[in-house]
């Protein structure tokens, strides 16, 4: 081997490989005698081709197929091996390659020592099809449990692959594969092309048994038990020796905690045990694995949280970045456990790998309190301009839910941002500070005329038409609003006359918002403006200025409605509806247009705190670990629409009843509550409907009996008054529309409506139910029910209907301002203490939950474990405004301690709100 | 020292004298081709042999002749990949199995098909009757008869009844392939 490396690659002949050229000296593999040294590097060429992306034709990669199997009968083992490696690739888009079947097949039954045996069944399994499956069973058998490493392996990936083809006859090698498994084979794989100097290399990778757990587990993915076996058999000590072999059990344990709650408790227990374990691959699968899991309790991840920490002071940089890594995610959930790192967190902010460096910021930041956002904002703008947008773009995001998180730091914040903005980044991380800015001026009133002036500088020269276009939308909702509006619209002017089309519709979209002031002057010079864009060369822009100028000469509020556009779909629902639409399966559902009316419309404000709730809840530090039922997309959509937007979608179901069209719209929909276990015979669950002077209650009521029918299905609901029980109930009955028959798992519904009675708009009441059906017994010969059956009874639980069944949630800028202004109303206050919850993050979620109110303020997030204020805001089914706030306190003694104090611009309603929570 | 110059000849030999000829083996599944091969190759007849998924191929060695053999599948799945590799080879050989009346008029129209390929014009056949140890097989002139070789223009045609079990006739089909090289 003199003839160095060196020169091959400074050659560089390698890189000018050239498909045609390739192709058309592929005829070599026909000629007679072969050359092995010739065809070698021809394959080589061949295989840089397919690695590299290069894809040859049907026809060039049959013709090449079938000429490269002419060298089957080669002597020369590299040139085997070489063989194989292309044919693998040629596979996939060559015709007919079930020919090399046998010829492979011979190969793969050579003596352990041939070095391409492994190489052979590898290949075996790319061109095998289900039909000839059975012929290769023996085989492959006989090479899982072969005692060279490289045959087994090679045996167990192609099974692997092979499982999808034709999972019966895989599965009969279970046998086979759980040998290969618990098996204490090293693997030495030999690379060494030639394979005459064999001597194996000792290597202590184990690789076999990550190859055979990986199958096994693909093997009995469908029987849980199995799993659970399989888990339990191969986590005991000593029994698999590869470190990817466990990380595979650690996947399959968080998942089967995931799965089943009866084996969270002993799969947790094993992950824990991992975490002990001495690869550090172990390590961290185990503690990504804990931190992963849905709604992870404290208890579960403190051990982790402290491994974790270990390894923030480790010497390996790797080891660091991984660490700080999973720490940065959990803290989006659980920033009270990270802070306990929060020390040597800290050291890793100065590391001169940039990447923990920002890691280590960003976790700070979402685990810090309000006193030491200053000091590390100072702290990041010292590295900002060392490292890559994408992490400029994670610490950005980071400082937004700040942002959001500790109002009153608004104004270092902002300087931040500003100052970012103004250094040089691509679109991604521009966009990230923009939308930070947008976030500040919709949820933090304080700011927005700064950030605002920065904005509309920002638009001078900005690169971006896309960001141009979203600040000039903005300026034209916030700008006219604000004291000087003048200033704004000679920004967006200068924007008509510098920039390109897209750019000048949205700036004259803008500036006819402003149109609609009440400034007599501003108005003329608005006029003037738009007048001016009549002239552009873009029709767009032209059709816009019209517009605009039209609806600015109606004396009617058509141009208000049309241009402030208070209310607007429920953007979720719509988006979900659309998918839905556009993904439908059957051809006759795009006969009928998209039903726009279906989309639920809510008023801007309400869409406001939404989004807010959104951004609070996903990307920043919550309470709550992903729980999964949100991680489906419809889940999503659900959990985002609003209150108002659930009314509507009952309204539409309520609508077909015309008992109901005379009680007027619905004001309100309750969330669902369960009035029996899931598991019991009958299932019936509620939903309150507030109508102005009606409540509507609804049944859902699923019966789970197989082989019984239940017929003439009623509620028997009694309200009685919640006060005093001996008091005439404050409601009255009025009609029932009961279900007329429900079959096993066939869902119906029982709707009872009551007039309020009561001289208050908000009754308060508890509802006792009973349901009474006539059940009959369904022959199972014939599917038809009895013609006879007995009248039964079933009691299901109590519903309580109280003042947060009147109120929506509502955004406010500011809590502050809401409380002061509702000083004139009805207060009500009440001191009690929560037995049922654990801690104030418990007790917060808890009474949101309950009340039904939007926390404003950040106040949904408890930076202390002892004491906190949450603040909450809504409106009225009347429109009256709500504001109530709850100190509380926390002693491990007492558990949590609530003062809650209710303001309402209505009378009563303070007082109903409050009896929510006490009643 | 005569078994160097023994060595050293056989060198010389194969470097100046050494021929290789292609050689394709087709035919129905069940016909014999595998097992031929096999036998020709210095190998043990067996009873229970796999049928050949795809192709198979051996390199027999003759005297200074190597013959590539190239042994099909006989399958119907693999009955259109046969032209592939029967193009550019010194010779056909189409097995049939001469005691299996009722496949030879499958086996003769697959044969024609084949031969109509201009891509193979003027390649010449050999045509086997194997298993001329059963009782009940047909003999040579039946066969030609029965396959309708007659008809076969343009190339050159031969015939025999051969066993590959009882390695009867074998000698005919290594030297008749064996004289391909000559021209
Ligand atoms: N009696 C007898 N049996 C034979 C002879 N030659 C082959 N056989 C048997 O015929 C059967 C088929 O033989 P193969 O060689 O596998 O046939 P093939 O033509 O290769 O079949 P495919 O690969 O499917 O196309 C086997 O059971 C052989 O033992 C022969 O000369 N005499
Ligand atoms: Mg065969």
């Amino acid at each position: 081997m003199s003839y160095g490396k060196r020169d091959e690659d400074a050659d560089g002949a390698i890189v000018r490989v050239d498909r045609t050229a390739v192709f058309q000296e592929a005829r070599l593999f026909n000629s007679s005698p072969v050359s092995p040294r010739k065809c070698r590097i021809l394959l080589t060429k061949i295989a840089l081709l397919l690695f590299t992306g290069e894809k040859f034709p049907t026809n060039e990669a049959t013709t090449l197929f079938f000429g490269i199997s002419k060298l089957f009968q080669n002597k020369d083992a590299s040139l085997r091996q070489m063989v194989y490696l292309v044919i693998k690739e040629l596979a996939n888009t060559a015709e007919d390659v079930i020919m090399v079947t046998s010829s492979i097949m011979k190969d793969c039954q050579v003596g352990s020592d041939i070095v391409y045996r492994a190489n052979a069944i590898r290949a075996l399994c790319r061109i095998i099809d289900a039909t000839t499956i059975p012929a290769i069973e023996r085989i492959i058998k006989t090479a899982i449990v072969d005692k060279v490493p490289s045959v087994c392996s090679a045996a167990l990936v192609s099974s692997y692959h092979l499982l999808p083809v034709s999972r019966d006859i895989v599965r009969r090698w279970q046998n086979e594969v759980q040998e290969a498994a618990s098996g204490s084979k090293s693997s030495g794989f030999s690379l060494g092309f030639g394979g005459s100097h064999s001597q194996s290399i000792p290597n202590t990778s184990y690789n076999t048994q990550y190859h055979a757990i990986g199958l096994l587990y693909q093997m009995r993915s469908h029987d849980r038990m199995a799993l659970v076996k399989m888990v339990q058999q191969y986590s005991a000590a000593g029994v698999v020796k590869s470190p990817a072999a466990i990380m595979l059990l650690v996947r399959l344990a968080a998942k089967l905690a995931t799965d089943d709650p009866g084996l969270r408790k002993p799969m947790v227990q094993l992950l824990d045990g991992w975490l002990r374990h001495k690869s550090e691959l172990v390590n961290f699968e185990a503690a990504k694995a804990i931190c992963d899991l849905p709604d992870v309790t404290d208890g579960e991840a403190t051990q982790t949280i402290h491994s974790l920490q270990l390894f923030l002071v480790s010497p390996r940089p790797v080891t660091k970045f991984a660490a700080i890594r999973i720490l940065h995610n959990f803290a989006t959930f659980k920033p009270d456990l990270v802070r306990a790192c929060n020390p040597d967190i800290e050291s890793l902010v100065t590391n001169t790998n940039r990447s923990i460096g920002t890691f280590a910021i960003s976790t700070l930041l979402k685990t810090c309190n309000e006193s030491s956002v200053d000091r590390l904002m100072k702290q990041i703008t010292t590295f900002m301009s060392e490292i890559s947008d994408d992490f400029k773009v994670t610490i950005v995001e980071a400082i937004r839910t700040l942002a959001i998180k500790f109002p009153s730091k608004h104004a270092s914040i902002f300087t931040f941002l500003s100052q970012t903005l103004r250094e040089d980044g691509g679109f991604d991380f521009k966009k990230a500070v923009v939308e930070s800015m947008f976030d500040l001026i919709k949820f933090v009133p304080e700011s927005k005329e700064d950030a605002l002036a920065h904005l509309a500088e920002f638009i001078e020269d900005c690169e971006f038409t896309k960001l141009a276009v979203r600040i000039l939308h903005l300026l034209g909702m916030e700008g006219p609003k604000t004291k000087t509006p003048t200033k704004y619209i000679r920004y967006i002017y200068n924007r008509v006359v510098l920039e390109n089309a897209i750019v000048r519709a949205a700036a004259v979209t803008a500036l006819g918002k402003f149109g609609l002031s009440k400034d007599e002057e501003v108005r003329s010079s608005i006029k003037v403006l738009l007048t001016r864009c009549l002239d552009d060369v873009d029709d767009e822009v032209r059709d816009r200025a019209a517009m605009n100028l039209r609806l600015m000469a109606e004396d009617d509020d058509t141009a208000s409605k049309f241009i402030r556009n208070d209310s607007m779909f429920s953007l979720p629902v719509l988006e979900h509806q659309l998918v839905m639409y556009v993904t439908a399966e059957g051809r006759d559902t795009f006969a009928s247009p998209f039903d726009l009316s279906k989309i639920p419309v809510v008023t801007r404000e309400q869409a406001d705190a939404d989004e807010r709730t959104r951004k609070l809840t996903s990307a920043t530090p919550t309470l709550k670990a992903p729980s999964m039922p949100k991680t489906t997309a419809q889940g999503a959509a659900e959990a985002a629409a609003s209150t108002a937007a659930a009314a509507q979608k009952y309204a539409a179901e309520l609508q077909k009843i015309p008992e109901l069209s005379s009680y007027g719209g619905v004001l309100k929909s309750s969330p669902v509550v369960e009035l029996t276990e899931s598991e019991t015979e009958y299932v019936v669950k509620a939903i309150k409907h507030i109508f102005k002077e009606h409540i509507v209650l609804q049944f859902d009521i699923n019966n789970t009996l197989p082989d019984t029918v239940l017929t003439d299905v009623s509620i028997l609901s009694t309200p009685v008054d919640a006060n005093d029980p001996d008091e005439a109930a404050p409601l009255e009955e009025d009609f029932l529309i009961p279900v007329s028959q429900l079959k096993t798992n066939e869902p119906g519904t029982v709707y009872v409506a009551f007039k309020n009675t009561s001289g208050s708009s908000y009754p308060a009441c508890t509802f006792s139910n009973i349901l009474k059906f006539t059940s009959k017994e369904v022959d199972p010969s014939t599917g038809e029910p009895e013609e006879t059956g007995y009248d039964d009874e079933y009691q299901v639980e109590d519903l309580d209907l109280g003042g947060s069944d009147f109120v929506v949630p509502a955004f406010a800028g500011s809590w502050e301002g809401v409380w002061e202004s509702s000083a004139g109303g009805e207060e009500a206050a009440e001191t009690l203490s929560l037995t049922g919850s654990k801690s104030i993050a418990d007790a917060v979620t808890q009474l949101t939950n309950v009340f039904q109110l939007q926390p404003l303020d950040g106040s949904d997030v408890a930076l202390s474990a002892s004491t906190h204020t949450l603040k909450l805001y809504g409106k009225s089914i009347n429109g009256g405004k709500v504001a109530v706030q709850v100190r509380m306190a926390f002693s491990a003694k007492a558990g949590v301690t609530i003062q809650i104090r209710a303001r309402s611009e209505e009378d009563g309603m303070a007082t109903a709100v409050i009896s929510s929570v006490t009643g | 020292m005569a078994g160097l110059f023994k060595r050293l000849y056989d060198w010389l030999l194969r470097m100046f004298w050494q021929t290789e000829l292609d050689i394709t083996m087709i035919g129905l599944q069940n016909a014999g081709k595998t097992s031929l091969l096999r036998v020709l190759a210095g190998g043990e007849f067996t009873i229970d042999t796999i049928p050949t998924v795809g192709f198979n191929m051996k390199k027999v060695q003759q005297g200074h002749v190597t013959l590539k053999c190239w042994d099909l599948g006989g399958q119907p799945r693999f009955r259109p990949m046969w032209e592939r590799y029967c193009k550019g080879v010194n010779a056909i050989v189409f097995i049939v199995d001469s005691a299996d009346q009722a496949a030879l008029p499958v086996a003769r129209e697959e044969l024609h098909l084949l031969l109509e390929k201009p891509s193979l014009d003027g390649i010449p056949l050999l045509v086997l009757g194997n298993k001329s140890d059963l009782s009940h097989h047909l003999s040579v002139d039946q066969l030609i008869e029965v396959l309708d070789l007659k008809s076969v223009s343009k190339r050159e045609v031969s015939c025999y009844g051969i066993s590959a079990k009882e390695e009867t006739n074998l000698d005919a089909v290594l030297n008749w392939l064996i004289s391909r090289s000559a021209r």
